[in-house]
């Protein structure tokens, strides 16, 4: 039995359902992020967790108990905020000790673990600041600290980086990462961004509309996204209507132009429209190595991103992106200019509908 | 720029003058109570009066009063509808309005009549003047805190103490009560300032408070009620700088860059 489940849970807000059947199991010690457009259901989902929102159907169970019906403040949850929600009246110390007074600890162990949480996030010297002296990162890492004071089963961070500038985020989620491993705490960490929820995941859950799409390690949801909404939402894709050509070969045709996939297309017969994507770093020009697809396109478009360059290019009559690796001693083609392109079969995906 | 310089300058004078005047004639005249000579005769006549301290010290009693019970009325209310229900907001907020909208004579009648008979009689105890104050504390009480909620984060705010353990009285008085401070201080001084003045409701009922106390004074003396008068704006005057003074606000020193 799994550490937490939540089992066939669904919440309707009036007529609309934020979330519909949505299982999950979560093992002790794992991180899975809950990734998704805005109101796709993913924050709501962790609310019930929390017991912010009671489900409308379904159950929730932590450690063999069923918490359905338990009011948050008899979770053993902690819950880190987008917004921080620091208590202003309160010196960092004072947040952080907040729940340990609450659990009536004595005052001798409400100082040792409020101590023993400013090591862990380093900021040591900052025990009787307020809120408001403090940057947004260092508040959030504060916050971190609040919710793991109680040292609770189940962590919960909702959106926590999204109001930091890029450069703290990529830090701070390191830093959750690592903390997150350092004490083996179960976490549910809910986010838009999915470079984010790749980076930090033992197993990312996309959701949309309400709906699990797709549950897997982020490995296996970037590249071999199941539906046409996880590999178009999970990084950048490519994407087109083609046709089986040949079932048994793995041929495809888009507009005429013919590719190899080595996905299975057994089941579908010759002329069934299907939907085929390529990731934009599964390209490369055509060198004298041979690969499946070879294939003429004319370059439309190249934007320089830094470390990638990102050329478009026309095949058949279709753009697609093509993602390669800058590099200086390398000359880019012109825009206007013929060519080649290649790619393998297994970077050919036939995505179910 | 020199030009708009001068005219604000003359706009403050001639706006300090209509201010100031009325007050320092009040004070002119209150200080001629012995002829030929400026004198706080009429000062030290109010002050010996055993009467003024009496009634003056009921009104102070049932201004606290009505500030205790307003705000326990009012930073529970208002916290309960910003947290849960948002849409009950503008009828909250109407009927707070009521003071503005229902005369105090009216409302008094409305008192008497109701809770003066069977099976009630409140008329002799000071319960309905204080129930009476506190419908008039409630525009100043509820926009304050009102506005006092706006600022802070009410519903992440409950929600992260929620998830701490926290149980609802502690939340009020831990996290809502203490980041509200200014805004119930500044309803409260108004409030007082409120009470301390108000005479319809406690002249119609009776009561012997200071606004009446004012009134019967000024029907019978010359000098004194305008030393009263005085002193009672002063009075309102120093609530007001005393919120100034608690409510003198933090400097929001961010840490820019240091993460």
């Amino acid at each position: 039995m799994a550490f937490l489940e939540i089992n066939n849970v669904s919440k309707k807000f009036g007529a609309t359902e934020a979330v519909s059947d949505f299982n999950l199991q979560i093992e002790k010690g794992e991180l899975v992020s809950f990734l998704g457009p805005s109101g796709c259901g993913k924050t709501t989902t962790l609310r019930m967790v929390a017991g912010f929102e009671m489900p409308t159907d379904g159950r929730i169970v932590m450690d063999g108990k069923d918490i359905t019906d338990m009011p948050a403040n008899q979770r053993d949850v902690g819950m880190v905020f987008q917004s921080y929600a620091l208590f202003p009246n309160m010196t960092v110390a004072g947040n952080i000790g907040f729940g340990l007074k609450i659990m009536k600890k004595s005052a001798e162990e409400t100082n040792q673990r409020t101590k023993e949480m400013l090591d862990l996030i380093n900021m040591p010297e900052y025990a009787h600041r307020y809120p408001y002296q403090l940057s947004g990162g260092q508040q959030q890492r504060v916050a971190l600290a609040r919710a793991l004071a109680l040292r609770p089963d189940v962590l919960l961070l909702d959106e926590p980086l999204s109001a930091l500038d890029a450069k703290i985020r990529v830090s701070l989620r390191a830093e959750i990462r690592d903390i997150q491993r350092k004490l083996g705490i179960t976490a549910i960490y809910v986010t838009h961004d999915q470079e984010e929820a790749l980076s930090l995941s033992d197993r990312v859950v996309v959701m949309n509309a309400g709906k699990m799409e797709q549950v897997g390690t982020p490995f296996q949801i970037y590249n071999f996204p199941e539906t046409n909404f996880v590999a178009s939402f999970v990084g950048t894709l490519n994407t087109a209507e083609a046709e089986v050509v040949d079932p048994a070969r793995g041929l495809i045709s888009m507009d005429g132009v013919q590719f190899v996939s080595a996905d299975d297309l057994n089941g579908r017969k010759k002329g069934d429209k299907v939907r085929m994507s390529v990731r934009p770093e599964r390209f490369n020009f055509a060198d004298d190595q041979k690969k499946d697809n070879l294939l003429d396109c004319t370059i439309e478009n190249i934007t320089f991103l830094g470390s990638v360059v990102r050329i478009q290019v026309k095949i058949g009559k279709t753009v697609f992106n093509m993602d390669t690796f800058n590099n200086p001693f390398l000359e880019l083609p012109k825009i206007g200019d013929n060519g080649q392109v290649t790619c393998s079969k297994e970077a050919v995906l036939v995505i179910s509908h | 720029m020199k030009k708009i310089n001068i005219w604000a300058w003359i706009i403050l004078f001639i706006g300090m003058i209509y201010f100031f005047l009325p007050l320092i004639s009040t004070l002119e005249f209150s200080m001629k109570m012995i002829k030929d000579r400026y004198t706080f005769e009429a000062f030290r006549v109010a002050f010996t009066d055993r009467v003024f301290f009496e009634r003056f010290g009921y009104s102070v009693l049932w201004a606290l009063l009505t500030i205790t019970l307003s705000t326990l009325l009012v930073v529970p209310t208002a916290y309960w509808v910003h947290w849960k229900l948002p849409k009950a907001r503008p009828f909250v907020e109407f009927v707070t309005l009521m003071p503005f909208v229902v005369p105090a004579v009216v409302l008094t009648f409305g008192f008497i009549r109701l809770y003066a008979r069977p099976p009630f009689f409140l008329n002799d105890r000071p319960i309905l003047l204080i129930a009476g104050y506190i419908i008039l504390s409630l525009p100043y009480m509820f926009r304050a805190v009102d506005t006092g909620l706006r600022a802070i984060d009410v519903r992440t705010l409950t929600e992260a103490a929620l998830s701490l353990g926290a149980g609802w009285g502690t939340i009020l008085t831990q996290v809502i009560f203490p980041n509200l401070r200014v805004a119930i201080l500044s309803g409260v001084f108004l409030t007082f300032a409120i009470v301390m003045g108000e005479f319809t409701f406690a002249s119609l009922l009776a009561k012997p408070a200071f606004g009446p106390y004012m009134e019967e004074i000024g029907s019978m003396r010359a000098y004194t009620p305008q030393a009263l008068s005085l002193v009672s704006f002063l009075l309102t005057w120093a609530s007001i700088g005393l919120l100034q003074w608690i409510g003198r606000g933090r400097v929001q020193e961010q840490v820019a860059g240091a993460h």
